[in-house]
């Protein structure tokens, strides 16, 4: 549905993303052998949230949130929580902590299989969709759906849909899970995790194209304990560095450019990659169990330059988050008359301060920041990891393009034939994709007062 | 039989209701084999834009390039169904509308650059620029609700969309009345179709399925007041996501109210 803007003689242009959250198109431009330019536009209509949660209660702006975008409702309500709590001083319980730590789960496990099994993997296979595939890979598909289904009811358990839940709040939730639903859910990820082991080996199988492999930095939040974790108050960066997350302006540095309604991101000015590759990285070591066998069987040092590899960190993740699921459960049951809920919820928040909250979201790190005055939300700055993933993946097809062109003796693309032209855009969109990039999410978020 | 040809489109928004589509594990070989999907950006890469039987629409206007789409995609389709709030009624995103705040807060979030890429406007729903058949509301769409519906669709039947207010699937659920207490809860006014998912988890109603048909918003009107409600704070949960479309209504009523 984006504009049909002619292709100019030196120019490759994908005019619209497929598979992927929103808008986006990319344009590569060659000008004797050399990419001169590489630009993934973003057209996406904007919608001015952070100008929306201004004048709202606390409470309406947790509602608010997650319609940024659907596919990571849950992260954008779990900052939001995270930050009002931190801002008003609102202390964790335990068990809360841990069914929300349950809810996390349940978006990384939907989220990574809608992503990696749905989204990424048909361009391995040469297929045009997931549906597609059944043809061939029927029983993989049907393992892929039963991961994702699972994802959801996880999330229906915890939050009350699977999308824009509003169980979870500031302060605790409306209404605690059932014993008989926590069984269930154990008892179901007990049985799924031999699924999601055999299609991390599936996508381990695959063979991954290298064209696009340059140097990256990561960046993701650092779990509170020793272990593999979704949410932290510090910042790893692969260069060896820490930081809180208060530093958070400085660690992604926003800037505005012309071609997209997205802002950018940069890091010591240079491009920096957050997600699960980046969790893999600079926390992989901490997995254990079959998750951590998995990981070790799977790394290797592509994956400090591939990102295609971001694909096949996210099927570790979802056998990670399986693997967990039991002994938290376990743990939640032991303590769940503790849990805040409804009636024990401390009452409204009408506080005044600020802070920031921080989770990692099945795509990367996102930082959510408010001011409140006397309960009513006076400031707002969110950062979104689709934002601080552009730039990285503009580098990567750039390297991509001049490496694909230089094989085929750096022709001039008039000449390409419509295969060669074929293969070389799949490769760029097989890179935009490997970033699980959510583009409603990405665009329009800066710091409004 | 030939099978109708469908498109699943994306404008602004969330992709939320599109996404509950996808969320139909059990259902989603039936849903793409059920018809023709010729496009569907968001899941498949083999997309094609041709005449369509029944092309769904998800998010609200908020380009001149979603403008130029619709009126591009009308003429070439037989019904239009309008997938959730953002379509239907312009979303969270249409909260503000009509206050003549737009250009101000839009200057305040972008600066005062021009866009390279597309002219943006104030959030819009689809209606404002096409003729609409259906309406399926809801933020997100109810996954029920679109199976249903998308199966009497494909047979050429009308859609079929509950015309009552939350408040019934609420007294279905044997739930206690939050109104009594005194929490401000929107199921008197708002459609029903979510199942009464947050007055169930002790959460009162936020309206996001948008206006119901038969509401009595007279009536739930001064309950609030009574309770201590004052007009601004009754008057920003409704346009959370319901927008514009109450708010005449509850202004005359404020009127009234204040003589």
């Amino acid at each position: 549905m984006e504009k049909s803007t002619k292709v100019k003689f030196n120019q490759i242009r994908i005019p619209a993303l497929a598979r992927v959250e929103g808008h986006g198109n990319i344009t590569v431009e060659v000008l004797k052998g050399k990419v001169k330019d590489v630009k993934l536009n973003i057209p996406e209509g904007p919608r001015l949230f952070e100008s929306l949660v201004i004048g709202k209660t606390p409470e309406e702006a947790t509602s608010i949130v997650p319609r940024i975008c659907a596919i990571c409702s849950v992260s954008h309500r779990y900052a939001a929580i995270r930050a009002f709590e931190r801002a008003l001083n609102y202390k964790e319980t335990k068990a809360t902590h841990q069914l929300r730590t349950l809810m996390h789960y349940g978006e990384m496990i939907e989220s990574h299989a809608l992503h990696a099994f749905a989204l990424a993997l048909p361009d391995f296979v040469g297929y045009p969709s997931a549906i597609a595939m059944v043809d061939k890979f029927a029983p993989q598909i049907l393992k892929a759906l039963k991961l994702k289904k699972f994802g959801n009811l996880v999330m229906e358990v915890t939050n009350a849909r699977w999308t824009h839940g509003e169980n979870a709040t500031v302060g605790g939730f409306g209404l605690a899970p059932t014993h008989k639903q926590l069984f269930d859910i154990k008892w179901q990820a007990q049985e799924l995790i031999a699924d999601a082991e055999e299609m991390v080996e599936l996508l381990r199988n695959l063979s991954y194209p290298t064209s696009m492999e340059d140097g990256i930095v990561f960046m993701c939040l650092k779990p509170p304990t020793d272990q593999y974790g979704f949410v932290g108050d510090r910042v790893l960066i692969s260069t060896g560095e820490e930081h809180p997350i208060e530093k958070y302006k400085e660690l992604s540095n926003e800037r505005v450019v012309e071609h997209s309604t997205s802002k950018r991101c940069r890091y010591n000015d240079r491009p920096y990659v957050v997600g699960a590759l980046a969790r893999m990285n600079l926390l992989g070591e901490r997995l254990r169990g079959r998750a951590g066998e998995c990981f070790k069987r799977c790394y290797s040092l592509s994956w400090i330059r591939n990102p295609l590899y971001g694909n096949l960190a996210q099927a570790i993740e979802i056998l990670y988050s399986l693997e967990h699921i039991p002994q938290l459960i376990d743990s939640i049951l032991k303590k769940i008359k503790t849990l805040e809920t409804d009636a024990k919820i401390q009452k409204q928040p009408t506080g005044t301060g600020k802070n920031v909250g921080a989770v990692e979201a099945p795509r990367g790190t996102l930082y959510h920041y408010y001011e409140v005055n006397r309960g009513i939300v006076t400031g707002a700055n969110l950062v979104i990891p689709t934002t601080q993933n552009f730039d990285s993946m503009e580098t990567h097809i750039r390297v991509a393009a001049q490496n694909l062109l230089a094989n085929i003796e750096n022709k001039p693309l008039a000449a390409l034939t419509a295969q060669e032209r074929k293969d070389i855009e799949l490769i760029f969109e097989m890179i935009v994709r490997s970033y699980d990039p959510c583009i409603s999410c990405s665009v329009h978020m800066v710091e409004v007062k | 039989m030939n099978k109708p040809k469908v498109g699943f489109y994306n404008l602004s928004g969330c992709s939320g209701c599109l996404l509950t589509i996808l969320n139909c594990e059990n259902q989603l070989l039936d849903v793409f084999n059920g018809a023709e999907v010729v496009s569907f950006l968001m899941a498949q890469s083999n997309n094609v834009e041709k005449e369509l039987d029944i092309a769904f629409i998800d998010g609200s206007v908020t380009t001149d390039e979603q403008e130029e789409f619709l009126h591009e995609l009308r003429p070439r389709t037989k019904k239009v169904v309008c997938l959730g709030s953002c379509s239907c009624y312009g979303g969270v995103q249409a909260m503000e509308n009509e206050k003549g705040t737009w250009l101000k807060r839009f200057n305040k979030v972008y600066g005062k650059k021009p866009f390279k890429v597309v002219k943006p406007f104030e959030s819009k729903p689809v209606d404002a620029f096409i003729p609409v058949d259906y309406y399926l509301p809801g933020c997100p769409i109810d996954a029920d609700q679109f199976l249903y519906n998308y199966a009497r669709l494909l047979r050429g039947l009308p859609a079929d969309v509950p015309k009552t207010p939350v408040c019934l699937e609420c007294k279905w659920h044997e739930n206690e009345c939050l109104l009594l207490k005194d929490k401000l809860c929107l199921g008197p006014v708002t459609s029903a179709g979510c199942k009464a998912k947050c007055p169930s988890h002790n959460l009162p109603c936020i309206g996001c399925f948008g206006p119901a048909d038969e509401s009595n918003l007279t009536s739930e009107f001064s309950l609030l007041k009574e309770k201590g409600y004052t007009f601004p704070e009754i008057e920003r949960k409704l346009r959370l996501f319901g927008g514009v479309k109450f708010i005449k209504q509850f202004k005359s009523l404020w009127k009234k109210a204040q003589k």
